[in-house]
């Protein structure tokens, strides 16, 4: 992968952005906020890739998050390419857990785009999404974090 | 119906350097058309690149890909091209997958979804790509005339939508009759890539263009990092002017051989200098290109044996500075990347290279490196793409030497091999002879289209310095030009008197 901690810090970025509007209870906000994020990218990239061809990236994103965060375990991939995430039976969330691993599956995602059409242009798909993006992961604050 | 009461049909660029000569001025707007070819032909860059010169945010171009190359490799690949600009992603340009619709449901649905996307977002262009394989799909449950009924309905629609429409497909030469795709299109461009013994020769040609005049024929076309690059095979014919009635002369840069030539090379003529190996022809040509910059004439030299700097390296041994002048843009050495060139491409880098400075003489060193530089499928027509390229450069008024290399013995003089003396205005011909045991070189200027010139026969050397000296008529011998002369006073023959100048007034 070209820059993993510049896509990281730029998927840090985009769940921040999304969990300041999620809204979402606290013990599940960070898989949800990540599913969010996901289903934002999902729709442009399905029709530029197809759901198939999404369903691929997201599933190898996901196969190669499992590898550093565990708790994505439960994680499942859907037909349409859509994330799907059940409590794990008898276990609470850990929260800093949950974070690291949608962080880590959004960068995936990311540096998957990036490897295969560039940043340029992966930028620019997730400019279109949300706008305020900043330009590069490099050059993302932390001030929503 | 007077020319102003006729519907005006805008032009549109194709963005393929050279191809829009070819199609008469550009692609109709709004017109239907397919672009057919075998897998890696170049068609999807094709269509790219009418993509990303034409699409706007106002008229976006729509992209349907289907289930040949993902549009994820499409980007990947695509972007390495100079044209891609990244900036018209999603813009200007939008990539749409039908794939899951091609393969689970009808013609109908696939319609229906094109249709739709089409009234969203109002494209000036459509692609689909491939749209061989939705037909193919279909074909398995589907008659003929439901699939004629199909394209006629999306064509019907996308035109009526003012877009312009690209069909992408690998089709191959026996599908053209009776495929309803073909009836349908206004527009049908072919491209052919074959494989010519180590070499890919890549031809296109259009088969049908509604509406305007295209060139007929195959025309060459290269693929390189700037996309598709057409070679019209007319290429500055068809703007000839005729030359004029009194031209200059321009000197050779030898002072003797000028005399012999009547005063020099008339400007606009192609000439030949043709002997064997190590004769002096690259010396002469050398000469010749050296002289027109001292006199502030522009200068191309295409070399194909060897490199640019070799070249100029030569010609300084030689006391000839050849490296201000191209410092200076007066002077441009071409090497013409050799093994598979098509003279179509050779002639517009010529051309270019002409027109960038604006050049009134050329050098050709030498033609036989040139054949040689071709692909093997272009040297069956090299004579008829040299006489092409030769009638385009001089009717633009650029004087053209080139040298060829004969391959003769002692005791026979073939002429040249490339039997191409009637491509040239005017020939000189070098020659090796043996006299009195040592082998020396002579000249005779054996035609000269424009005037008079001397029949003498000459013996010339060249000095370290690369001087060409020549001297005085050979006298006493017969035979010379076999190579093997023999002394008069041996045959009991006397010495002729000198030939007057011979040639047309």
């Amino acid at each position: 992968m070209n820059d993993f901690p510049a896509m990281q810090n730029l998927a840090r970025w985009l769940l921040a952005d999304e969990a300041a509007v999620a809204n979402t209870p606290e013990a599940t906000v960070q898989v949800a906020v990540c599913i969010r994020v996901c289903e934002k990218l999902r729709r442009p990239l399905s029709t530029l890739t197809g759901v198939d061809g999404y369903r691929a990236l997201i599933s190898r994103a996901l196969a190669l998050s499992k590898a550093d965060v565990p708790s994505l375990a439960s994680m499942r991939v859907m037909a349409d390419g859509s994330l799907e995430s059940p409590d794990p039976v008898g276990q609470e969330r850990d929260v800093d857990e949950t974070r690291k691993g949608g962080a880590s599956l959004v960068a995936q995602l990311l540096g998957l785009l990036v490897a295969f059409i560039g940043e340029a242009l992966t930028m620019q798909l997730v400019r279109d999404v949300w706008p305020d993006a900043p330009v590069t992961g490099t050059d993302s604050n932390t001030e929503k974090l | 119906m007077k020319k102003q009461d006729k519907v005006s049909i805008r032009k549109l660029p194709t963005g393929v350097p050279g191809l829009d000569e070819i199609m008469g001025g550009g692609l109709p707007e709004y017109s239907f058309n397919i672009i057919a070819g075998s897998p890696g032909c170049g068609k999807t860059t094709f269509a790219h690149q009418f993509v990303f010169a034409n699409a706007t945010p106002e008229h976006p171009a729509l992209y349907f890909t289907v289930l040949g190359e993902p549009a994820m490799k499409m980007l990947r690949y695509q972007q390495q091209y100079a044209f891609f600009d990244h900036v018209k992603l999603n813009s200007s340009i939008r990539f749409i997958n039908l794939s899951r619709i091609v393969l689970k449901n009808d013609l109908d649905a696939v319609l229906a979804e094109i249709t739709k996307e089409v009234e969203a977002a109002g494209p000036g262009i459509v692609v689909v790509d491939s749209f061989r394989t939705v037909v193919r799909k279909a074909q398995g449950g589907t008659s003929e005339t439901d699939l004629q009924g199909f394209v006629q309905r999306l064509a019907l629609h996308l035109t009526s939508w003012q877009a312009t429409t690209f069909l992408l497909g690998e089709y191959s030469d026996v599908e053209i009759r009776d495929n309803p795709v073909f009836t349908v299109a206004d527009g049908l461009f072919w491209l052919y890539q074959s494989v010519e013994r180590n070499s890919i020769v890549r031809k296109l040609q259009i088969m049908k263009l509604r509406g305007q005049a295209s060139v007929p024929g195959l025309h060459t076309f290269r693929i390189t990092d700037a996309g598709l690059q057409a070679f019209p095979r007319t290429l500055g014919l068809t703007g000839r002017k005729e030359k004029k009635a009194v031209r200059s002369r321009l000197s050779t840069g030898i002072a003797e051989l000028d005399k012999m030539m009547g005063g020099g090379v008339p400007e606009g003529d192609s000439i030949l200098v043709a002997g064997p190996s190590e004769s002096g022809k690259s010396v002469l040509a050398t000469q010749f290109i050296a002289d027109g910059l001292r006199h502030g004439e522009p200068a191309i030299a295409a070399v194909f044996e060897e490199r640019p700097q070799e070249y100029a390296t030569r010609a300084k041994d030689f006391g000839l500075d050849l490296e201000t002048p191209q410092k200076d843009g007066k002077l441009n050495i071409l090497y013409l990347r050799p093994l598979d060139l098509s003279v179509d491409e050779t002639m517009q880098e010529i051309l270019d290279a002409v027109q960038r400075i604006g050049a009134k003489r050329l050098v050709i060193d030498s033609l036989a490196g040139f054949e040689m530089a071709l692909a093997p499928g272009f040297r069956a027509d090299f004579r008829e793409s040299l006489y092409r390229m030769m009638g385009a450069l001089t009717g633009i008024g650029v004087t053209i030497l080139s040298t060829v290399e004969t391959t003769e013995s002692l005791g026979v003089s073939p002429f040249s091999s490339y039997s191409i003396s009637f491509l040239t205005d005017d020939i000189i011909r070098l020659r090796y002879v043996e006299i009195e045991g040592q082998i020396r070189t002579i000249l005779t200027v054996i035609k000269m289209r424009g005037g008079k010139h001397s029949r003498d026969i000459r013996e010339y050397d060249i000095t370290d310095d690369g001087i060409v000296i020549i001297g005085p008529r050979i006298k006493g011998y017969r035979a010379l030009t076999s190579g093997l002369p023999v002394p008069l006073d041996q045959t009991g023959q006397k010495e002729p008197p000198p030939a007057k100048p011979t040639g047309k007034k």
